[in-house]
């Protein structure tokens, strides 16, 4: 999507501005097209063309320019790469686009699916991307009809997030694969997100082509690899491909194993249409852009749709392939995955996940569909009090292409007006910070984040409660019970190791349900840990404590009984909402008297005494006090002195402007950086 | 949107400085008499003020025998020579200099009205011989005329003078003497690097009463390197009984550039805690309120009919000249510092002989400006702020939102409001807002952290 806005970008510049409208210069390519889909034969810049075509794709005429019948299911495959991070998915995705010719070696930016500049940076994936890819291959299994040609096939790479944050849109994404290749790092062996990747995949029954990537690695050592893929997953160490996506050895083994290892799409062509919408994102000139695989039947431009979720009832606009930009085709048959423009208004409307049919039949909606579910909570506030119309509108903008975020307005005393926000999880919520500031020069302040906790009541309600702020406890309405999420954790450490991360666990009320050796020096463990335990600094705790070995992973799991009580933050006996927090009413005082040392260490000095205390209920579990200020004054101030010391007192006044202020009490913003550190 | 069609869209816009022009100083003078315009882009909606020619003038004479090790300002080293020849070309030039930029100063008036006051700062002023001093109260006499009762302040150091030249100033008009004293202990002297010892105070003090200086003010400075609580008591006791009409009591700021800056850090040792230079504030103006001295100014303690008038007029935010090195002035609202260099001073007092200064040209007159001068400077008083005066040059609404932000530092005792008859008032009383007359400063609770009170007023007035 990042493309798109840097497609509409260049659109402002006249050189790119020419290139639109000289397309008709570019038609006689449409007619070679008609002729010969396969793009490998061709040198010409495919950016250049292919931004001319994101906005005007309606006005010219490429239309069928890849005549995509050409393609039953049994020469199409659908297939994903998934990997731990930084195992080479990324890269290993760039030579098979270049090897099918789909982009020019050195033309696109490497991590070529990895649009955002977040992405690029942590070398991770968070939205999905799909890439039609065309490659020949002579497979005995195929059709013979054309015995001197080699039949082309429709290879469709669905890039998936890698993050257990995103799990729900990889398994969604890997509906719409028959196949994986499992990428593994051949010195670093399978790590946490490497397991977590392969059970999703597994339970999907895909086809998984182990491959052993970077092996021009000194260190790589791709029998222990094999060894650990036998033990760990039962994979045959035979099957495993031997790969360098750097240096390019072995890829020329990847694609005829997706094409021989993985079976076609399984969809039934005479079918009503049913689609799998796999994202979405917003362009400024189109709206809405869905990434959609067709499972039944057929699609064509000017169809009527709807959505299974919503009902809601659209036109197809525009129907092509990523390829690896929108290429329009006017239609996608069974199996095909591609994009449709339908005139949605808000990617709020495209649900990942949703089946969309055509509206006149009435169709059994594809399994798996579930709306997004926020397991991290934390208030967004602009930095400057003003600011607040221009997060709102940077927050806008940015739930445009990221409807999986729930916003809601709320207040907070200490910090004005704000937004509370919903994550599917810590990375995402990571990320929508580093977008927000990146992408929209947003500057904020967030609270703690916090986890959706269930409590009940004395009169037998139960609410879930989003922020600490807003649990109330009085005599009238007494809490009675309280649940909180928690996850099933992945952790894969060299086995010195063990017994730190053995400690942390329990520190964080950790239940160990599983603990194994990989080999001789790897040990894998499972633990259910409270997801609140984990949201703050658990991570990086854990890559503390085992030199950055260790790996980690979680996937959500039931919400348990716990004695969570509410911890508030006073400040001369005033509660701050935007500080208070939920905890463990056995960790309270601990994390009071954290909070509380913390704060005092980042409020200054002011005119009057103020007392710092952490309280649970009307019981104070940590106080300290910060002493008035003693002395500020400038001793003299005759007539040359003014100007100089007037300086003075405005940086003092631009000084105090910046913090928050409660009651009489100025807090500088930095405070409320801080708590967010501590668990 | 396309460069090309941007550039004709810039080009078609007349060449406007976003920011309002300043105050030409032809336009500011006839304000002075008509009916002052509204000024625009200021959020108080207020004329600018209106300033009558000064009748004050600061003289900086610079030279000193050497640097003190905490002193940043504009000063001459003459060297050690304890003797200084009556015709030191150094001073001979620069008070040649100076009454050339006395003579060369137009104040746009046909008529000056006589000065009140003169103040010779320094430096150290009493290291210039009387015969200069003389030729420049004759520049100042001929120039703007001095009224009979004009109070003609001098800062003079120990060891600097004896009765001769204590008379001989005297003669000249100089009637009041600002003794520059600092500390009764000698290793604290020597210490802060003041050229004269304990000895040489003793002698001042004498030299001061014997030739009947009756207006005369003891100088210090607490928060010394190594300064005891005991020390500082005992300098406030001596002083006491040297019995001054006035006592100013600066707490020590480590400058950067000093050689204190280098060495020191602000509240830790050999420099006392802020608790403890706290204390040493309480202490003095617990000791001298008690020895019959007012209060009136964060530093300045005087007996009745005895407060400085010179310093006054700073604090009352009126206008003053200021002539010599690095000297700042304030006419007709704009505040304006001479060059710290000779050789750029020099070049100043030219370019003032030739007509070429403008003061107004780096300065405009911004009724926001004028706003947080008169609350920083006035707070700075036991009188405190004037609100009847403030409010009808300023705006009353911009009195209440003052209020407002300092009713919870009343509570507090930082704060107090007074009425007409400057008694206290207490913020739960009725009708306050029309009963409110001044807000000033508690001492010492407040005085002591001006800079807050004082920055919380800043963000009321100029937002």
């Amino acid at each position: 999507m990042v493309f798109l806005s840097r497609a509409s970008k260049t659109l402002k510049s006249p050189k790119k501005l020419s290139l639109l409208q000289n397309h008709s210069t570019l038609n006689p390519l449409s007619s070679i097209f008609r002729r010969n889909p396969f793009f490998n034969k061709f040198n010409y810049d495919h950016f250049g063309l292919s931004q001319s075509f994101c906005s005007h794709s309606r006005q010219n005429s490429k239309e069928n320019a890849i005549d995509l019948s050409q393609f039953p299911t049994e020469r199409i495959r659908n297939f994903s790469i998934i990997a731990h991070v930084d195992h080479g998915k990324s890269t290993l995705a760039d030579r098979l686009l270049e090897l099918t010719g789909t982009i020019k070696r050195g033309h696109g930016q490497p991590q070529y699916l990895d649009k955002l500049q977040v992405e690029r940076e942590r070398g991770i994936t968070v939205k999905a991307q799909t890439a039609t890819m065309f490659h020949k291959h002579h497979f005995h299994g195929a059709d013979n009809n054309g015995a001197n040609e080699e039949p082309s096939f429709l290879l469709n790479l669905i890039d998936t997030p890698g993050h257990v944050d995103f799990s729900y849109e990889v398994s969604r994404s890997l509906a719409a694969c028959q196949g994986a290749l499992l990428v593994v790092d051949a010195a670093q062996g399978v790590q946490a997100q490497t397991v977590a990747n392969f059970y999703l995949a597994f339970e999907s029954n895909l086809a998984i082509i182990p491959v052993i990537n970077k092996i021009d690695q000194p260190t790589a050592d791709p029998d222990r690899v094999k060894a650990q893929l036998k033990s760990m997953f039962d994979l045959d160490a035979s099957d495993a491909l031997l790969t360098s996506a750097k240096t390019g050895q072995g890829l020329e083994h990847v694609l005829p194993a997706v094409i021989e290892r993985i079976p076609p799409p399984p969809g039934n062509s005479d079918s009503p249409l049913r689609m799998l919408l796999l994202d979405s994102y917003y362009d400024e000139y189109k709206g809405v852009i869905c990434h959609v695989a067709v499972v039944d039947g057929k699609l064509r431009k000017g169809d009527k749709i709807s959505s299974a979720a919503t009902g809601q009832a659209y036109d197809i606009l525009d129907v092509g392939i990523m390829h690896p930009e929108l290429t329009s085709t006017g239609v996608l048959h069974t199996g095909q995955v591609g994009y449709v423009v339908s005139g949605m208004r808000s990617t709020k409307e495209a649900r990942i996940g949703d089946t969309l049919h055509h509206s006149k039949s009435i169709v059994l909606p594809l399994s798996g569909f579930k709306p997004a579910k926020h397991m991290v909570f934390s208030g967004l506030y602009p930095a400057d009090g003003s600011d607040f119309e221009a997060l709102n509108h940077a927050i806008e903008r940015l739930t445009c292409n990221d409807a999986s975020v729930s916003v809601a307005r709320e207040s907070s005393t200490a910090l004005g007006l704000g937004f509370r926000c919903g994550f599917l999880g810590l990375l995402h919520m990571d990320v929508f910070h580093q977008r927000l500031e990146q992408e929209h020069g947003a500057h904020v302040i967030s609270t703690i984040p916090t986890v959706p906790y269930i409590y009940e009541y004395s009169d037998g309600s139960k609410v879930e409660v989003q922020n600490p702020a807003t649990l109330v406890s009085n005599s009238k309405k007494q809490v009675t019970a309280c649940w909180e999420p928690t996850v099933l954790a992945t952790i894969i450490i060299p086995s010195e190791y063990v017994g730190a991360v053995i400690t942390l666990c329990s520190e964080r009320r950790g239940q160990q349900l599983e603990y194994s050796f990989m080999d001789s020096q790897r040990a894998f463990m499972k633990y259910r840990l409270p997801l609140r335990e984990i949201v703050v600094d658990f991570y990086n705790e854990l890559k503390s404590i085992t030199s950055g070995y260790a790996t980690f992973d979680y996937e959500d799991s039931e919400y348990q009984q716990s004695d969570m009580v509410k911890l508030d933050i006073l400040l001369n006996g005033q509660p701050v909402d935007a500080m208070a927090t939920i905890v463990h009413n056995l960790k309270a005082q601990r994390i009071g008297r954290e909070l509380v040392e913390k704060l005092k260490k980042y409020i200054d000095r002011q005119m009057f005494e103020i007392t710092i205390q952490a309280v649970i209920g009307t019981k104070v579990v940590a106080r300290e006090t910060i002493s008035a200020m003693r002395k500020n004054v400038l001793a003299k101030c005759y007539g040359g002195d003014v100007s100089r010391k007037k300086k003075l007192l405005e940086k003092q006044k631009e000084g105090k402007k910046r913090m928050k202020r409660v009651g009489s009490i100025d807090i500088p913003q930095e405070a409320f950086h801080e708590l967010l550190k501590s668990s | 949107m396309l460069r090309s069609t941007f550039t004709p869209f810039f080009s078609t816009l007349p060449a406007k400085p976003r920011l309002p022009k300043p105050l030409p100083r032809t336009i500011f003078r006839a304000s002075t008499q008509c009916p002052p315009s509204v000024r625009q882009n200021a959020s108080l909606s207020m004329p600018a003020p209106i300033f009558p020619p000064p009748t004050s003038a600061y003289v900086h004479l610079p030279f000193c025998r050497k640097r003190c090790h905490y002193c940043d300002f504009t000063i001459i080293a003459l060297g050690s020579a304890s003797n200084q020849p009556e015709d030191d070309p150094r001073m001979v030039n620069y008070v040649q200099l100076l009454c050339r930029e006395i003579n060369a100063t137009k104040a746009g008036e046909k008529t000056y009205p006589p000065l009140e006051t003169v103040f010779f700062g320094g430096g150290t002023p009493s290291l210039v011989p009387p015969k200069l001093v003389s030729s420049i109260l004759d520049t100042l006499r001929l120039k703007f005329g001095m009224s009979s009762d004009a109070e003609i302040s001098m800062e003079m150091d120990p060891g600097t003078f004896d009765a001769k030249k204590m008379k001989e100033m005297m003669e000249l008009g100089v009637n009041r003497v600002s003794l520059g004293v600092q500390a009764f202990q000698e290793e604290l002297l020597k210490s802060c690097g003041r050229a004269h010892g304990l000895k040489e105070v003793y002698e001042a003090i004498e030299i001061v009463g014997s030739c009947g200086v009756e207006n005369w003010s003891m100088d210090l400075i607490s928060s010394l390197p190594h300064q005891s609580p005991e020390m500082w008591e005992e300098t406030l006791r001596l002083t006491v009984e040297a019995r001054p009409p006035h006592v100013s009591v600066y707490d020590l700021q480590v400058e950067q550039g000093t050689k204190f800056g280098t060495l020191y850090t602000p509240g830790e040792f050999p420099l006392p805690s802020e608790t403890r230079a706290a204390e040493f504030y309480r202490m003095a103006s617990r000791m001298l309120s008690d020895a019959g001295y007012e209060h009136y100014e964060i530093s300045s303690y005087g007996k009745s009919g005895y407060h400085c008038k010179h310093n006054l007029t700073y604090w009352k935010n009126k206008p003053f000249y200021g002539f010599g090195l690095g000297s700042a002035s304030h006419v007709g609202g704009v505040r304006f510092s001479r060059p710290k260099k000779m050789k750029e001073y020099n070049g100043y007092v030219e370019n003032l002989e030739n007509g070429l200064v403008d003061w107004g040209e780096s300065n405009h007159i911004d009724a926001k400006d004028m706003a947080t001068d008169v609350v920083m400077l006035s707070l700075r008083t036991s009188r405190g702020l004037d609100l009847k005066s403030f409010g009808a040059t300023y705006g009353s609404s911009l009195v209440l939102s003052l209020c407002e932000v300092y009713k919870p530092y009343v509570e507090s005792g930082h704060v107090v409001f007074l009425d007409e008859q400057r008694r206290a008032m207490a913020v739960n009383e009725e009708d306050i807002e029309k009963s409110l007359a001044y807000i000033r400063l508690s001492d010492p609770d407040g005085f002591l952290l001006s800079n807050d009170l004082i920055s919380l007023a800043f963000a009321v007035v100029a937002p």
